[in-house]
């Protein structure tokens, strides 16, 4: 059982770092089809031999020749068939804030409902766009949050730098917000998405950040090869990129994982979908110790020991990896199961 | 410690009181006009809802950008409309683009699909799924249209050209060369993919879109 559970939190984070593999690779296979439709890729992958754009290149290439339909036999030769691999890299597009994977379209629920509530119509595409992320999100809760957002794994991976300050006996602050915030902003972005007729929060949501930022990273540096650059660079990163980096900072020295606790709009909506979600974490009350230890794992700042995950958790694990005594699990229910009693109470402490 | 608790919720009220104020100022500012306020006449990508409601569906994901083999889809970002001097309205920052004499739409000639491969990449309908045959394509596409300006024109100015009318998808119908190569436009076949702009050899280009009016 413990075993099990501990390979819940590797395929985790295999899941992240995968996602944000794509998330680089979505915008690479679009500078490849441009490169194949103007018919200069052969030209390019010799001229760029042995450079991170040529090799990037060439890694995609392979690829897609390997797909079905990738090559075709002309005069005797194996050659790539043109048509063939255009009609396969059509299958990537966009990022995190909305994508599309072979026959499956998905958008953040969020910029789904600005997209409805400024044009003030429901239309089939944004429909069948929302139908995975809405199923999965009733199903298991917040797991985009856990599982998906690339800026989630960047913030949760941060949180590890507190550790660190903490050996060098830097004490980092933990500042507390309420967490009425995200519902708030939740509301107040919807409200003006409706009245200036524009969906607005995608300029400050995260996922959505990122998903501009990985296209304009890649971008830039192709942009940069055809210019005779080659190498990594940074410089196509937009002055947004520092927004996210200032939620990186402030979570490190001021407040742990403040954006996802307190401020995101897109989790506030994903917790109230996810808010009846049959899949949750439960405590066997009598296993229990009481030793905390998930109260720190958590990284939303939750207490599993009372047994009552409610809307904000986002069904990650931490809380069952970190438990010695086996006393937490996912299990199948609606409600909060039966209470535990706390050992310390912070009404009764204070 | 009562000190401390007091002094970190003063902090905190700080904190919150401040992301208060400067949501509000943002907010105001977004609220401080519909969303045509500011806005400039572009040439959108193929399919494109009229401006206005374009500017409410779209979500600004990038995936017509993806999707776009010409590479003509750009997102309208300062940077982006910089070297033609334009500036993108409030609400029309990252929304796609097409600057034709950068590159322009080729309506996915010579890739495969049944459809024009950004109307099918948007998942919020502001570009609408648009068949790749000329009549849906006459009946759906208006990014804007073609003009000539005389006074720039080779054809017009004794030298015959004739290069744009070579460009366009629709040759003959909305734009076909008259006396001595010189371009006549059909505004009403020209659906201002751009190509003739594109093509045009005089700088500044004498052939070029005029982006579909804001509002209808």
């Amino acid at each position: 059982m413990k075993v099990e559970l501990k390979k819940i939190q590797v395929l985790r984070r295999t899941v992240q770092v995968s996602v944000i593999v794509l998330l680089l690779f979505i915008p690479s296979v679009s500078r490849y089809t441009n490169y194949v439709a103007a018919r200069e890729i052969d030209d390019l992958l010799e001229k760029w031999d042995g450079t991170l754009q040529g090799e990037s290149l060439a890694l995609i290439d392979g690829i897609f020749r390997g797909l079905p339909g990738g090559e075709k036999e002309r005069v005797g030769q194996i050659v790539r068939d043109r048509e063939g691999v255009l009609s396969q890299t059509q299958q990537f597009r966009g990022g995190s804030w909305s994508a599309q994977l072979g026959p499956i379209s998905l958008s953040d629920p969020l910029g789904a409902l600005e997209s409805i509530l400024a044009r003030q119509k429901v239309v089939r595409v944004v429909v069948v766009s929302l139908i995975v992320p809405v199923i999965a999100t009733l199903l298991f809760g917040r797991i985009f949050c856990s599982w998906i957002c690339p800026v989630g794994f960047m913030l949760e991976m941060s949180d590890k730098l507190r550790g660190a300050l903490r050996y060098l006996e830097i004490r980092p602050h933990d500042m507390h917000f309420s967490r009425g915030t995200k519902y708030v902003l939740l509301v107040v972005g919807a409200a003006i998405a409706f009245i200036s007729a524009a969906p607005v929060l995608g300029y400050i949501y995260p996922p959505a950040i990122f998903n501009r930022e990985a296209h304009d990273l890649v971008f830039g540096i192709f942009d940069r090869a055809e210019e005779g650059k080659f190498g990594f660079w940074a410089g196509g990163l937009t002055w947004m990129s520092l927004v996210l980096l200032g939620i990186l900072l402030f979570e490190v020295f001021v407040s742990r994982r403040w954006w996802c606790r307190y401020v995101c709009p897109g989790g506030a909506l994903y917790s109230l979908i996810g808010a009846a979600r049959p899949v949750r974490v439960s405590l066997i009350a009598k296993k229990c110790t009481h030793c905390a230890d998930c109260i720190v794992a958590c990284p939303i700042g939750l207490n599993p020991m009372l047994n009552k995950m409610g809307v904000e958790c986002d069904n990650c694990g931490e809380c069952i990896s970190s438990c010695h005594d086996d006393a937490l699990k996912y299990a199948l229910r609606l409600r909060g199961g039966e209470e535990n009693v706390p050992v310390f109470d912070k009404s009764k402490a204070a | 410690m009562a000190q401390l608790m007091k002094r970190r919720r003063f902090l905190t009220r700080l904190a919150t009181g401040a992301a208060t104020v400067a949501g509000a100022i943002a907010g105001g500012r977004l609220l401080s006009g519909p969303n045509l306020a500011d806005a400039v006449a572009c040439v959108r990508p193929p399919g494109a809802l009229p401006e206005k409601e374009f500017l409410s569906a779209c979500i600004r994901c990038g995936r017509c950008a993806d999707a776009c083999p010409n590479r003509c889809i750009s997102a309208f970002t300062d940077e982006a409309a910089k070297t033609l001097a334009m500036r993108p309205g409030r609400h029309q920052r990252n929304t796609p683009v097409i600057f034709p004499r950068q590159q322009a739409c080729m309506l996915c000639a010579g890739v495969s699909g049944d459809a024009l491969l950004c109307t099918e990449a948007c998942p919020t309908g502001a570009l609408q799924r648009t068949a790749k045959t000329a009549e849906a394509i006459q009946e759906q596409v208006s990014m804007g249209t073609a003009v000539v300006d005389e006074n720039l024109c080779h054809s017009f100015n004794g030298a015959s050209c004739g290069v744009c009318v070579r460009a366009c998808p629709f040759e003959g119908e909305a734009l076909r060369a008259g006396m001595w190569e010189k371009p006549i436009i059909d505004p009403n076949v020209c659906i201002g993919c751009g190509l003739c702009e594109r093509a045009c050899v005089r700088y500044p280009q004498a052939i070029r879109v005029e982006p579909r009016a804001l509002a209808v």
